[in-house]
């Protein structure tokens, strides 16, 4: 009897694993509670696998680019702005995994780990999410673009938000085209280029290869280059845009001179040039806050002379995200501190009054950068023309980047140099010929409007 | 009253049972506010049911002279639960659950006094061993007929699921069997009559309640023997076999597919469990409200998923309620098995809370991806007639050991023993321990 007794406590042992479990199941309802209420399966958020319930989505000044009501998702009045927003905003059903309507479901749905999704479900509304975008800058980039394909971000260097940020192609959200899965004119529709597309960067790259021939050649402010249209590698041929003569380094940027930059690159070799680029944030893993970014790519030819030449001016294997690119330019003109670009201003009340911090993704040496920013204004006074960025003290380098049997992508990276305008730029017009032409336009196009809006 | 209140704390049985009833109307205002047109005939069931409690409670204080009424108060607050449940699904449901659980309590008194005595209970396992065995037997060949897996037979009015009976005059026959008659012939005719139910349950493809039976099993030798390494011998061999089934009939297996991968099966084997995560996830601490959730629109929501419905209409916070209470009638029957006048009222209170326990385990952590999911019912709560007369017929065994604050009582049974068999008791007993 006593013994039996005794031997009941065996219970004891089977109430403490019964708690362990439940101890397991209440901590993990903790930890992943906000990513399963916020499932595309929670019919109080969602219907038929579209956001239904949810907070709403504002511009920067404020303009309601998405909400609900009445079990229905409502988007902005004009459909340029719907187009123009498309990818920041998202579509409803997360075909679009960048897009604020996907990435931050947990917080549009107003999941509180007290509450659940109690508010949701009363006011049939989450939490509201401000963004840093200006809608108006969106469409004003999205008409520029016209009929070519591509991406265009603008960013505050100084405190990284994301102000305007375009991908083509888009769609109107409220009027899905029946077609957006068979059209080869939607191809990529889905994909957010600012963020996840990566481009061969043409000349752009000449950027990277002079930093690093700045910090490796002590002598290349009074070195003069040679170009003759075409340059010899020993095993190969890098061709050039022209004929530019004799020209000292700098005179070679404002040029563009591939003859020039092919010589810089193999002086370097494929070493050097990695690890500026790789310090600059090449072929590694970069988040623009909580949205990660494609991996720029850089792996310059050991073998190759050529291929190594081709790679130092941005051909052969070398591929650029827009988003990462434009941190770079960050950098640049920030004094060497780059700034993720950030595309959330706020998400609920908490954060309104604490506001988000900056985070730097990619830094540069401040000498590095000093030079690299008279390089690139000298490319702008001297070759572009201030005429064509009226105004704007503006920085810059364009690109032409070639592809094989197909028209060149036309890339524009750049910032202003003002101090009431601190703001950089990056357009990538997809097969839109020479960077001087389109890629330079549209962003002279979002900075005027920016302009704008800074000093009146 | 108020002097053995003094004397040592005990159960506050007038606190309790108003703060019961405060939740129970909470509970029943807000499924009444919810309908269009008010139903009179839910009002009935509403208030029929705590006036039920209270009438209960204060005949058994007059019968008894006492108020040890802990185990039936968690019992009637989970049952109110449950009640609520069914009552937010439909009239029809409520009514029907309102009487389940006045046919459990019938069931429960009756159980009382069948046990009451030690001696009587001894004759009652032939009938109910002979009963078990034959009502299993009889499903198995109508399941079969069926064409289904479903451990059902259906009486016209209303189905039964007979394993749940069957579970009560498991520990009746366990416990009596191991108490009374320790000889291995004994000893063999039980394990031979664990081996037919275990082995009839798998027949049905009811692997959760063949996985009850076996654990109570297990237990009750525990129980009587007090040996580790027996046990851990039964186990091995069980897991042996189960993976000699799961070698052989590798779809047994494929039932469990979905384990620990839920997400990846979101519309298939997957859809009960993560729609049980995403709406407890999202009733947070509080609910969102009585009848508000989706959760109820998932098959067997108010049965084996009562659990994630709870969680989110009512909340987190009542849904450990619901848990802890369990714990709480475990530990009341570590403490009654102690104060018991008998070897077979110990084994009896610990094996029904052990099978409590045990069935509560598979059912939570199966809904909610922590083990396998078997598809067995949460004690009380559940909706089901079955189901109910079970739960509070192995209340019954609980109770019968005693209450948990209750004084020893002199240990009768044991003197008896002694003086009836002693050679019996000093050889195989002493061999056994």
């Amino acid at each position: 009897m006593r013994i039996t007794a005794r031997r009941a406590a065996i219970i004891y042992a089977l109430i403490l694993a019964f708690l362990a479990g439940v101890g397991i199941f209440v901590v993990s309802l903790v930890l992943n509670g906000s990513e399963w209420a916020s499932h595309k399966a929670n019919r109080h958020i969602y219907a038929g696998g579209t956001i239904v319930n949810a907070g709403t989505i504002y511009d920067i000044n404020g303009v309601e680019l998405a909400k609900s009501s009445d079990n229905e998702r409502i988007f902005a009045q004009s459909e340029a702005l719907r187009k123009s927003v498309l990818h920041v905003v998202g579509d409803t059903a997360g075909y679009i995994s960048t897009g604020t309507h996907y990435l931050y479901r947990d917080v549009l749905s107003g999941y509180s780990k007290i509450e659940g999704i109690y508010n949701l479900k009363q006011s049939g509304t989450g939490t509201d999410i401000t963004l840093n975008i200006d809608s108006e800058a969106n469409k004003i980039a999205y008409k520029a673009l016209g009929d070519y394909n591509g991406a265009v971000a603008v960013y505050n260097y100084k405190t990284g938000q994301l102000l305007c940020s375009v991908s083509k192609p888009t769609y109107d959200i409220k009027n899905k085209p029946d077609d957006l899965l068979t059209n080869e004119k939607y191809s990529g529709v889905f994909l957010d280029k600012v963020i996840s597309g990566i481009y061969t960067p043409g000349s752009i790259m000449k950027i990277v290869t002079a930093a690093c021939a700045i910090e490796n050649i002590p002598d290349i402010y009074s070195r003069t280059f040679e170009c003759d249209g075409e340059y010899e590698t020993g095993d190969g041929t890098v061709i050039c845009n022209d004929v530019h003569g004799e020209e000292n380094f700098e005179q070679a940027m404002n040029n563009s001179c591939n003859c020039a930059f092919a010589e810089i690159s193999i002086e370097l070799g494929a070493a050097k040039l990695k690890a500026t680029a790789e310090a600059m944030g090449f072929n590694s893993q970069l988040y623009a806050k909580e949205i990660r970014l494609t991996k720029s790519r850089f792996s310059p030819s050991t073998e190759s002379k050529s291929e190594l030449g081709w790679a130092g001016i941005g051909q052969s294997t070398t591929l650029v995200n827009p988003s990462h690119f434009l941190a770079i330019m960050g950098a640049i003109a920030n004094g060497g501190n780059g700034y993720a670009p950030d595309r959330i201003r706020s998400t609920g009340t908490v954060s309104q009054i604490v506001g988000r911090m900056p985070e730097t993704i990619i830094t540069i040496k401040p000498e590095t950068a000093a030079k690299l920013n008279e390089l690139l204004r000298s490319n702008v006074k001297n070759e572009y023309g201030d005429w064509k960025f009226e105004n704007l003290q503006m920085c810059g380098k364009t690109g032409t980047a070639q592809i094989d049997n197909a028209k060149s992508h036309s890339w524009f990276v750049g910032y202003s140099q003002r101090e009431d305008l601190p703001l950089a730029v990056v357009c990538i017009a997809e097969h839109a010929g020479h960077g001087s032409g389109v890629a330079s336009s549209v962003s002279n196009k979002v900075m005027q409007y920016f302009l704008k809006e800074f000093t009146e | 009253m108020a002097e053995t209140a003094a004397r040592k704390p005990h159960f506050q049985q007038i606190t309790v049972m108003t703060l019961m009833t405060a939740f129970q109307l909470i509970c029943a205002a807000c499924v009444l506010c919810r309908q269009e047109e008010l139903s009179l005939t839910m009002v009935y069931i509403f208030f029929g049911y705590i006036a039920a409690e209270w009438i209960y409670m204060l005949i058994g204080a007059l019968v008894t002279g006492n108020d040890y009424f802990e185990l039936e108060a968690i019992a009637f607050f989970l049952s109110g639960i449950g009640l609520t449940v069914c009552a937010s699904f439909s009239e029809s449901y409520a009514i029907k659950q309102l009487i389940a659980i006045g046919l459990g309590l019938a069931v429960y008194l009756i159980m009382l006094l069948l046990i009451k005595d030690v001696h009587f209970a001894s004759i009652l396992r032939y009938p109910a061993a002979v009963g078990s065995v034959g009502v299993l037997a009889l499903n198995l060949v109508l399941a079969q007929n069926i064409n289904g897996t479903l451990n059902w037979i259906d009486l016209g009015f209303f189905s039964i699921q007979p394993s749940e009976l069957v579970k009560v005059a498991f520990i009746l026959v366990g416990a009596v069997t191991l108490e009374k008659l320790l000889s291995s012939v004994s000893l063999t005719k039980y394990i031979i009559f664990s081996l037919g139910c275990v082995g009839a349950l798998f027949l049905m493809k009811d692997f959760g309640t063949a996985l009850i039976f076996f654990f109570t099993f297990i237990l009750i030798a525990f129980m009587r023997s007090g040996d580790i390494r027996t046990i851990a011998l039964i186990c091995t061999v069980a897991l042996m076999g189960a993976a000699l089934i799961i070698y052989f009939k590798p779809y047994v297996a494929n039932r469990f597919a979905a384990y620990r991968h839920v997400w990846d099966f979101i519309d298939t084997t997957g859809y009960q469990q993560t729609r049980v995560l995403i709406y407890s996830a999202s009733g947070g601490l509080f609910g969102l409200g009585i009848g508000e959730g989706y959760l109820r629109d998932v098959y067997a929501a108010s049965t084996d998923l009562v659990f994630g419905l709870i969680c989110e209409e009512m909340g987190l916070i009542i849904g450990l309620a619901v848990l802890l209470s369990f714990a709480a009638i475990a530990f009341f029957a570590i403490r009654s098995a102690k104060t018991s006048a008998s070897t077979f009222y110990a084994i009896a209170a610990v094996s029904a809370a052990g099978m409590l326990l045990f069935q509560l385990s598979l059912n939570i952590f199966g809904i909610t991806d922590l083990l396998p999911l078997t598809g067995v019912t949460l004690p009380f709560v559940s909706r089901g007639g079955s189901s109910m007369l079970c739960s509070w017929g192995l209340l019954a065994y609980i109770r019968a050991a005693g209450a948990p604050f209750e004084p020893p009582k002199p240990d009768i049974a044991v003197k008896k023993v002694q003086k009836a068999a002693p050679p019996k008791v000093k050889t195989k007993g002493g061999a056994a321990s």
